[in-house]
Parts: structure tokens; C-alpha cells; sequence
């Protein structure tokens, strides 16, 4: 107990000294430019009571997850294969690089012009924005397997079972959860860019029309909401992430 | 090709090895790529509309794209804002990174804010810039910097407590100064985490600005690839992303060749996150 609040205490100290903080601010700058946090809350609270804020929730919770297990599922398979066959891999390596560096948001117009507004334009979105980052590090991963450990594994005749239970998977695992943990956050961003940019819905939408709106309280308040869940996101990725980094050599 | 056995520890690192390597990497890139561009252009022959973008129509918009003023204008903007932002946050992220490094105090009472800020999508902040910027291209630099800032914060961070005990106490016993200290010790001892920061930092800004410009509705390379898509040039609008591309690419390079060039010292199996 007394290392918990030891530990914790300055964490909690700075988070009720910000809060503080934005209390002030918002008390004495204009409405239309910030809110106080005590307003945020009254917000946030009425939203959910009056049941926008739920549907809206899941309505983004939908996109968000339709496509990234999307992009798992052709991710993982995908950099794993790309792992095995070498030459493969150094024919598309370059290729995912550049498409791993390209900001996808520049392809959202295209996508708009081509598939209009409905749902499945908006997964393609998170998909896009989630599916490079697992097959690259994947890549990565199959790259800093020596060359000489395959060749020991053959000589000794291992199964291709082997093989992959032994090198292949210790190896591209902890890569391919790197990927996973940075697919998890730009599928959050991709899940509200797809929001914004193709038709509005889901806390995307929530957002837009309280600026549209001019109401300030509730754009905090979403805000505050979808922070809250991108905080709790990373921190789950991290957890993966770190469970499989044991393995690393 | 045939003495070269790739693999076996017994073969020397030389330069020709390198170059055989190369031929022998060369091929199937070269055979990929053309596949996929090979690929696109049927596909979009056999299925799309005329007006979307195949790699031969692609390639006939560059020269056009590339001498007309109103698509050079909309780059300079863009280049300018994102160099502007990163500047910017260099400068603001490497100080707050120094001193949280350094100091517990600030550690203690800001970590929990990067963290948070951090783990934000960056481009929720949208509505909110417009409503104290304006649909202006202060918002637009407001939101390169708030993409990029904590990426930097948290690696110099993470680079100013790794610096290595001796290297301070040396200092501390030759009586310099704190500033000094931070200056010419835990900065350069940082460089390595500052660039793997900045690499973050680059590509964010773009994406930063490329939404700015998509939702303020103001001039700029994103802008310009919206506008063009939506009147159905998409050819000379995938010419604009091909750039974001290439500078997306651009970015890692150079950072790359700066680590090598600047910062041999550097092993990179000890990389920063």
C-alpha cells in the first residue's frame, strides 16, 4: 500500500493539478474558445444519458474493429508467408516500405470518389491505415533471422513444423506485435479520418457536429472520451507487445 | 552469380559481395514491381471508369502536373507549413525532452500529459483548431506541430536518462555548469533518440498536414489531391500522392544516412524505440 501511493501519488497529483489547471483557464477565457472541466463533465454526462453517445460508440467500435481484424487477418498470414519464402520477400520489401511510409490519408479522396459513403469504403480506410505496419515489422522480424540457423535446422533435417515452432515464429512473433501495437493506434486514427473525411458517423460525427454546432462543451467532451479510449488502446497494445517481447533474443 | 554462396559466415564483407548481392536482390524487386504496375493498369482497365488513375495514365500527368503553377503553389505551401511545424517542434520537443529527462520533478508532473497526448489520434484535434484558429493556416501548423511535438518529447526523453553515468560525473568533476551539462553532454548523447524521434515526428507532420488541408479546406498538396479527385482528375491528383509518397520515403532515408554519417558511434541493435 505504502509503495502504491508513493509510486502513484505525483501521477495523480499532476492529473488533479491539471485538471485544476483547466478548470481555471476555462473559467476565465470565453466559452466559444475553451470550457471549464466541471462544464466538459455536465456535457459528457448529458450525452450519454440522452443515448447518442452509446449508439455513436458502437457504431465507431463496429468500424474500428471490422477493419482491424481485417487486417490481421491478412497481415499476420501474409508477412508470415513473406517470412518463409525469400524470395518473395526481397521482391515486396521495397514496395511495403514505401507503402509503410506513404501517409494513407492522401488515398481517402479516391476512396470516396470510388465507393461513396457506405461502410465497407470506411473499413477499407482503417484497413489501410492498420495493415502495413503488421507486414513490415513482420519483414523485419523474418530479416534478423541469421541465415545460418535455417541452414543448421536443414542440415538436421528438421520438419518444416519444426522449423517454424523453433526459428521462424520465436523470431517474427515479437516483430509482428510491434506491427500490431502500431496497427491498433492508426486504426483509431483511421477510424476517425474515415469519420470526418467519408460520411459522418460514429463519435467522429459526435465531434463534428458539436463544432459545427459551435457548442465547445461538447466537443471537450468527445475529446476527453476519445483520448480516454486511445490511452486505454495503447496501453493494451503495449501489454501485447511486451508479452511477446520476452521471447526476443 | 555462382561463387557467391549467400549465407556462409566464410565469405568476406568486400565491396564486391555487396554488388552481388545487389544483382541478386535486383531481379525479383525489378519483377515485383513490374507485376504489380502490371496488375493495376488491367485492373482498372478491365473494371474501373476511364478517369481513375492507372499507372500509364499516371505517368502521361507527371510532366503536366509538375510545370503547373497552381500544383507547384499548393507544394511550396504544404513543404512550408510541415518545415515551419517541424521546426518548431525540434526545437519545443528537444527542450521538454531534455529536461524530462533530466529532471524527476518535470518527469513526474508532465509524463502523464506526453503519455496521454501521445496515445491521442492526432486528427480528433480537428474541430477544436478550427474553433480557435480559424479554417487558416495557423490551424494547419497548430496541427503539424501537435502530431509530431510528442513524438520527439518522449524519445529525447528516453535518450537524456540513458546517457551513461560517467560521461556526467567527468563533467560534474571539471565543475560545468547544468546548462552546460545539458548542452554538450546529454544533448549530443541523445542525438541517436532525437533522429529515431524525428523520423516519427516527419511522418506525422505530413500526415498532419495533409488532413489540415483536407478539413480546413485551405491551399496545399492535400487540398490540391482532394479537389482534383473530387472533379474526377484522378490522375493528376495520385501524382500528388506519389510526392507525399516519395517524401514519406524521403524522410526515412534521410534519416538513416544521418545516423550513419553523423553518428557512427551508433549501433543500431540498440536502437530506440
Amino acid at each position: 500500500m505504502q509503495t502504491y501511493i508513493r509510486r502513484h501519488a505525483p501521477v495523480w497529483l499532476s492529473v488533479l493539478t491539471g485538471l485544476a489547471l483547466w478548470e481555471i483557464a476555462g473559467r476565465s477565457t470565453s466559452a466559444a474558445f475553451m470550457v471549464p472541466f466541471s462544464e466538459t463533465l455536465v456535457r459528457l454526462w448529458q450525452l450519454i444519458t440522452r443515448g447518442e453517445f452509446i449508439a455513436q460508440f458502437l457504431d465507431s467500435a463496429q468500424l474500428f474493429l471490422t477493419g482491424f481484424v481485417l487486417a490481421l487477418i491478412v497481415g499476420a498470414p501474409l508477412g508470415l508467408l513473406l517470412a518463409r519464402v525469400r524470395v518473395l520477400r526481397i521482391g515486396i520489401e521495397p514496395y511495403l516500405m514505401i507503402l509503410y511510409a506513404t501517409p494513407m490519408v492522401a488515398l481517402i479522396p479516391f476512396i470516396l470518389s470510388l465507393m461513396g459513403f457506405g461502410f465497407a469504403p470506411k473499413v477499407l480506410v482503417v484497413f489501410l491505415f492498420s495493415v502495413f505496419p503488421v507486414l513490415y515489422n513482420t519483414v523485419e522480424g523474418a530479416r534478423s533471422i541469421k541465415p545460418e540457423l535455417i541452414e543448421v535446422a536443414k542440415s538436421y533435417r528438421s520438419s518444416e513444423w519444426s522449423l517454424w515452432r523453433e526459428v521462424m515464429l520465436p523470431y517474427t512473433l515479437p516483430y509482428m506485435m510491434t506491427g500490431v501495437r502500431q496497427a491498433i493506434g492508426r486504426a483509431l486514427v483511421g477510424m476517425i479520418a474515415a469519420e470526418f473525411f467519408l460520411s459522418a458517423t460514429g463519435l467522429g460525427q459526435l465531434i463534428m457536429g458539436a463544432s459545427q454546432d459551435f457548442d465547445t462543451a461538447g466537443v471537450f467532451a468527445s475529446i476527453l472520451v476519445i483520448g480516454l479510449i486511445g490511452i486505454g488502446l495503447t496501453r493494451l497494445g503495449l501489454k501485447i507487445e511486451q508479452h511477446f517481447a520476452r521471447w526476443r533474443q | 552469380m555462382a561463387e557467391t554462396t549467400i549465407g556462409s559466415a566464410a565469405i568476406p564483407d568486400t565491396p564486391a559481395r555487396h554488388v552481388a548481392l545487389m544483382a541478386g536482390n535486383f531481379m525479383p524487386r525489378f519483377l515485383t514491381g513490374l507485376a504489380i504496375l502490371l496488375g493495376w493498369e488491367i485492373l482498372v482497365r478491365a473494371i474501373a471508369p476511364a478517369y481513375v488513375a492507372k499507372p500509364t495514365t499516371v505517368v502521361l500527368a507527371i510532366p503536366r502536373v509538375i510545370t503547373d503553377p497552381a500544383f507547384l503553389q499548393a507544394l511550396g505551401a504544404t513543404l512550408a507549413a510541415v518545415a515551419e511545424g517541424l521546426a518548431i517542434t525540434i526545437v519545443a520537443g528537444t527542450a521538454i525532452g531534455l529536461l524530462m529527462g533530466r529532471s524527476n520533478a518535470v518527469d513526474r508532473m508532465i509524463r502523464v500529459y506526453i503519455n496521454g497526448f501521445n496515445a491521442l489520434p492526432m486528427i480528433i484535434v480537428l474541430p477544436l483548431f478550427s474553433l480557435w484558429f480559424g479554417y487558416s493556416g495557423a490551424a494547419r501548423i497548430a496541427t503539424i506541430i501537435f502530431a509530431a511535438i510528442f513524438a520527439i518529447t518522449m524519445n529525447v526523453a528516453d535518450g537524456a536518462r540513458a546517457v551513461p553515468r560517467e560521461y556526467l560525473e567527468v563533467s560534474r568533476s571539471f565543475r560545468s555548469g547544468r546548462l552546460r551539462m545539458l548542452t554538450d553532454i546529454v544533448l549530443p548523447a541523445s542525438m541517436p533518440y532525437l533522429l529515431a524521434g524525428f523520423r516519427l515526428a516527419a511522418g506525422r507532420a505530413l500526415i498532419g498536414a495533409v488532413v489540415a488541408e483536407f478539413f480546413l479546406s485551405i491551399g496545399g498538396l492535400g487540398y490540391y489531391i482532394l479537389y482534383n479527385s473530387r472533379s474526377y482528375h484522378h490522375n493528376e491528383a495520385f501524382v500528388g500522392v506519389l510526392l507525399l509518397a516519395a517524401f514519406g520515403v524521403g524522410f526515412e532515408v534521410l534519416v538513416q544516412w544521418m545516423t550513419r554519417r553523423f553518428l557512427p558511434w551508433y549501433r543500431r541493435d540498440e536502437k530506440a524505440g
